[in-house]
């Protein structure tokens, strides 16, 4: 018996090895390095999702909107265009229904708005105890017709690394819910991103995206580092932790680069179309604090470094398992 | 071993009890470790617990040591 | 704009490059101090010649391992609810650790405060709450003042197991070690705000160590830094403030008080340096009912530490973190195997975590 641990649901390394062991154990090769949504050939991609949100609503989202928004955000890392949606609900027995409904529809708003269909989906109720009130699972299929493929591979030295806004409310907003603090403004960032990076997907020079979910900022940064064999460098005063944040964060003893995001990404960009993706997400809804943070370099290969606000430099790691609170 | 956070208390809610605000979150902490606490005070709070008020008129002492440094780093001081 | 907190770091950095002219080794003792250095990118600023090297300022790393496999054995007795800091749930213990035992079944819950475990006490009557009393002297009053208040209150269903160690005697103990030759300390600001300065006095009387109080921020950090060296060149020890704030020189009278009140003194075992006299807390006889090992019949049970661990000797400053042979590779902090690696104020986790560019 080896039981699986929280950690090894949280992001970060520990879920790399539980993922990694399930790779083996179902014999599946596939195209490394691993991104969130899989490229089929013939520009359609693919994606799926399970969310266990707790509590289910929060303020700026419930479970509905994260589940598809964090699918839509995976499709749109690809450039790929959302276009299909197949939902798997399982409820646990008792669970109100008004309040699924409300979940449900308030989902399908996001969907229609940006022209995604929900096309097929699973229905199951399990008895009173087996789970904590409500899973969704979604599978997404959209379509890319950019040439370039966008992922890890196509990362180069010297390419900037864009935000495309403020990081940590997610993870801040659900942490203070989970430990009884009250952050004044503290809301979740959970949107859903494909009208805002569509219009960047002309740009040659857009290499690479992920949004920055799971294990944070952090997370995603040294997973590229690792993946591209490159560097990564970043500037501390350049990313932007909003106030709420903040104080959760010195209360709790977190760090903002390990909390979760659910409506911001980040970007590698060629170093000549910099500045026009920069303006094209400042000109749209969810991008207008979108910054440079740092850039893609050949020193210390597969290491992120951090230059910190107060002039001196260290590594940034990924968190480790579960992030706790913390009084020492 | 000592992560403590500076709030600002906001009310007091029993002998040993109060509202505390640091930054952007209000939440009760323990005065037990306090004498007279009262709306307004600056504390430190580790642990759930304010463990000393914060005392602001040292901020000249402060200064002073930061002079000292300044010089010592040979740093050109501006008007 | 100018960042006043990164202007006062750089002068700092600036004034220490001009400053130090010789090999100076110091000691932070305050886990604390170890993170927000490293945080910081401090390191990065350090002139050549000064070496900062982390003490034993981890409670939860400085906890023997015949303590920790203490408090795995209360979580996993039945209707008992571990209530602890977050601090101490990954810490392996001989076989298992506080995470690891949850997954099995055992109910363990973190709070942030111990008033938090005494309310779990109070909302779940059936079952008795056990609150692990990690922490120095900044964190042990707050242990007292609750564990009076349960007595005051009648609660019956509380128990702290009481893991309190103390610091000025674990300094005196390493700053007269010959091999360590120590030129001072950075000494705990928030311990230091309960016990204020005397307790410190023997450092430089004794032994000429300099000693400075510093706070948290880093600007405050290289402040007390800059203390030491002038002191050391300036040839006169002493016990100064660079916390002024925050570190009344006599201590927070009431939090003493409190203290005194439930706790005693006592000798206590810290990993890698074996039993030190006066450098622990227990409770007094008058609270045994709260005394998890009274309660429960629990007494340390001699304990292993895992093979290869030099935790121990990363405490007492004999090797740093890079000095394991296990450090980065069997030793990481998802696979730890000693606390130096878990504990968010261990070395080895901070080293790991934001210093392995120190390499670069």
């Amino acid at each position: 018996m080896k039981p699986i641990s929280l950690s090894q649901g949280s992001g970060g390394r520990q879920s790399q090895r539980l993922v990694g062991a399930i790779l083996e154990a179902t014999g599946t090769k596939p195209d490394l390095p691993l991104e969130d949504c899989a490229l089929l050939g013939e520009g359609l991609a693919m994606t799926i999702d399970g969310y266990t949100v707790s509590p289910l609503t929060f303020p700026g989202g419930h479970i509905g909107k994260l589940a598809v928004c964090g699918t839509v955000n995976d499709l749109a890392c690809r450039g790929a265009r959302p276009l299909f949606l197949a939902l798997s609900i399982i409820a646990e027995e008792g669970f109100d229904e008004n309040e699924l409904l409300g979940y449900l529809g308030d989902a399908a708003g996001i969907c229609s708005r940006i022209g995604l269909r929900i096309v097929t989906g699973d229905t199951k109720v399990v008895p009173k105890g087996q789970l904590d009130g409500l899973i969704l699972t979604t599978c997404g299929i959209g379509k890319s017709t950019r040439a370039a493929p966008l992922g890890i591979p196509s990362i180069q030295e010297g390419d900037s690394l864009l935000l495309t806004g403020p990081i940590g409310l997610h993870g801040a907003t659900i942490a203070a819910l989970r430990y009884g603090l009250e952050s004044e403004g503290l809301v979740s960032d959970c949107a859903p991103l494909w009208e805002t990076i569509e219009p960047l997907l002309a740009f040659d020079g857009l290499r690479a995206m992920r949004d920055c979910t799971r294990g944070g900022l952090a997370t995603v940064l040294c997973e590229w580092a690792e993946a591209s064999g490159l560097g990564m460098e970043i500037d501390e005063s350049a990313v932007l932790v909003p106030s709420p944040v903040a104080s959760v964060c010195d209360l709790l003893g977190f760090d903002p680069f390990h909390l979760a995001c659910e409506g911001c990404m980040l970007l590698a960009v060629s170093p000549e179309e910099t500045r026009p993706v920069l303006e094209a997400l400042r000109a749209s809804r969810y991008g207008k604090d979108a910054a440079i943070i740092g850039i893609v370099t050949e020193n210390h290969p597969g290491w992120v470094t951090l230059n910190t606000r107060f002039g001196g430099s260290r590594i940034l790691d990924m968190p480790v398992g579960e992030i706790l609170p913390r009084i020492c | 071993m000592c992560l403590a956070v500076p709030h600002t208390l906001v009310e007091i809610t029993g002998p040993c009890t109060a509202i505390g605000r640091a930054g952007t979150i209000e939440v009760e902490i323990r005065t037990d470790l306090i004498e007279n606490a009262s709306p307004g005070d600056r504390v430190l709070v580790h642990a759930g617990f304010a463990i000393e008020r914060l005392q602001p008129e040292e901020a000249s002492e402060i200064e002073a040591l930061w002079e000292e440094i300044r010089a010592l780093s040979g740093a050109v001081q501006h008007d | 704009m100018i960042d006043l907190h990164r202007e006062r770091v750089l002068a700092a950095a600036a004034a220490l490059r001009r400053l130090v002219d010789r090999p100076l080794k110091f000691m932070e003792v305050c886990g604390t101090h170890t993170v927000s250095i490293y945080r910081s990118g401090l390191r990065a600023l350090f002139p050549e010649g000064l070496s900062l090297i982390s003490g034993p300022g981890c409670p939860v790393c400085v906890t023997a391992q015949e303590e920790i496999d203490s408090l795995l054995r209360l979580s996993e007795m039945k209707d008992i609810i571990l209530a602890t800091y977050g601090d101490m749930l990954r810490v392996p213990g001989s076989s298992t650790s506080l995470a690891e035992a949850r997954a099995h079944g055992a109910s363990v819950r973190v709070v942030l405060s111990a008033a938090d475990a005494l309310r779990l006490a109070r909302e779940t009557p059936n079952r008795t709450v056990v609150f692990a009393g990690v922490g120095f002297e900044t964190t042990a009053p707050a242990t007292a003042a609750v564990i009076l208040q349960a007595s005051r209150e009648n609660v019956r269903n509380f128990a702290v197991l009481n893991l309190h160690k103390t610091v000025p005697a674990v300094l005196e103990t390493l700053g007269a070690d010959p091999e360590l030759s120590l030129d001072g300390f950075l000494l705990p600001g928030h311990v230091s705000t309960i016990l204020g300065l005397t307790p410190y006095l023997p450092l430089p009387e004794k032994h000429g160590l300099a000693c400075v109080v510093a706070g948290f921020e880093p600007d405050q950090i290289m402040a007390g830094i800059a203390l030491l060296v002038l002191q050391k060149k300036r040839g006169i020890p002493a016990v100064q403030s660079a916390y002024p704030e925050a570190v009344r020189p006599t201590g927070n009278r009431q939090a003493k008080r409190l203290l005194e009140t439930v706790f005693e003194e006592a000798d206590s075992i810290w990993r890698g340096l074996g039993k030190i006299p006066r450098s622990g807390l227990k409770l007094q006889e008058a609270f045994s009912a709260y005394d998890a090992r009274v309660r429960f019949g629990i007494s340390d049970l001699p304990a292993r530490e895992p093979a290869g661990c030099r935790c121990g000797d990363v405490l007492a400053g004999r090797i740093q973190p890079f000095g394991c042979p296990l450090f980065a590779n069997r030793c990481t902090p998802e696979t730890p195997v000693g606390p130096c690696m878990v504990s968010s104020e261990g070395s080895c986790s901070a080293a790991y975590r934001y210093g392995r560019g120190d390499r670069f």
